[in-house]
């Protein structure tokens, strides 16, 4: 294994996530990382609905109101995700799965970026139906979303090691 | 008590259409996935619609946004079909957990809250439209919604950390929460 992945592992942090029995250690971290998912993801894809055409009379300029709270659950879910990446780093990193969450994670980051743009900066785009290419990215960002979602919750099911430690 | 855990699990027990398919080699992983997929989409459009009530994005019509509310009913039927397998498949990892008894129970306070909405303030804040603010009752109800389905993510997480173990010679309790011998 690669001598990163040890000395990390050996880390006090690391290794207090990993091994702690306190319910502040992994159990926290894991249930924001999920509390996170369930705002950002969900939250992402309402506005998705929103643009494809569902709930047509909600102005969809509006909608902007709840992209604070969809960053929250994002960053939420960056900081315990770089928590649980520091605990099982062998786990994560040597898992092609895990970077194709990332892949996933880039992707709507960028979609979500040009919807702010597109969607969210045409004062006029309210109440009119959305352009072909607004759908286009809400198609795309409940893909990369439920990406995201599978691969994550593969990563449990398809590592090949667990730790560099012995 | 656990007479009724009892009942609970052998009716589990008894549903095996769903081993097969949950014991192949992707049929959990794949459940877990649907699983999330509905929690995020439950979490996502019914969380929208309290934070509307208890003010954000005020310019939204209360009804143009309860269009969404649909698609959070299809993620909780999707999570409840999955969770269902999940219990049929390993009925004792959950019966006898006590973060399961507390996700039942957030569960059931989240049905009743959703039941208190509909049968009392919903008759009048359907009408509110752009920029109109809903009235007290139904801002609290929002409030604990968000509480509660956030409580049954908490209590659904840390399922993994309550596994029940076996009894032993100890007796049980009103609620068991290790795995009896029969």
């Amino acid at each position: 294994m690669h001598p990163f992945f040890v000395w990390l592992e050996a880390t006090s942090l690391s290794t207090w996530i990993r091994e702690s029995t306190s319910v502040l250690a992994f159990p926290a971290i894991l249930t924001l990382h999920t509390i996170g998912m369930g705002f950002a993801a969900g939250l992402s894809a309402a506005v998705d609905l929103r643009i494809l055409g569902f709930a047509p009379a909600a102005p969809l300029l509006e909608l902007r109101r709840f992209l604070p709270v969809m960053w929250i659950g994002f960053w939420m879910n960056a900081v315990s995700g770089v928590l649980l990446l520091i605990a099982y780093p062998t786990k994560a990193l040597t898992n092609p799965v895990f970077y194709l969450k990332l892949f996933f994670i880039a992707l709507a980051l960028v979609g979500t970026r040009f919807m702010e743009r597109s969607v969210f900066g045409d004062a006029d785009r309210d109440l009119k139906p959305a352009a072909r290419k607004c759908r286009m990215l809400a198609i795309a960002s409940l893909v990369c979303w439920t990406g995201t979602i599978t691969a994550g919750r593969l990563l449990a099911y398809t590592y090949s090691h667990l730790t560099s430690l012995q | 008590m656990h007479a009724l855990q009892f009942w609970i699990y052998d009716t589990l027990r008894a549903m095996k259409w769903a081993k097969p398919f949950m014991t192949s080699r992707w049929g959990w992983p794949f459940c877990e996935t649907v699983h999330f997929l509905g929690l995020s989409l439950l979490v996502g459009t019914i969380g929208m619609f309290d934070l509307r009530l208890l003010g954000m994005g005020r310019r939204i019509p209360i009804r143009a946004l309860h269009k969404l509310v649909p698609w959070g009913v299809s993620g909780y039927v999707v999570a409840l079909i999955t969770g269902i397998m999940f219990l049929a498949t390993e009925p004792d990892q959950y019966v006898f957990n006590p973060a399961f008894h507390w996700k039942i129970l957030f569960m059931a306070g989240a049905g009743l809250n959703m039941a208190t909405f509909y049968l009392t303030v919903f008759r009048r804040v359907r009408f509110l439209g752009s920029g109109d603010d809903a009235e007290v009752p139904a801002k609290v109800i929002a409030a604990l919604s968000l509480f509660l389905w956030i409580g049954v993510i908490v209590f659904g997480r840390m399922l993994t950390f309550y596994r029940p173990a076996d009894c032993g010679s100890e007796p049980l309790s009103s609620i068991s929460t290790c795995i009896p011998l029969r």
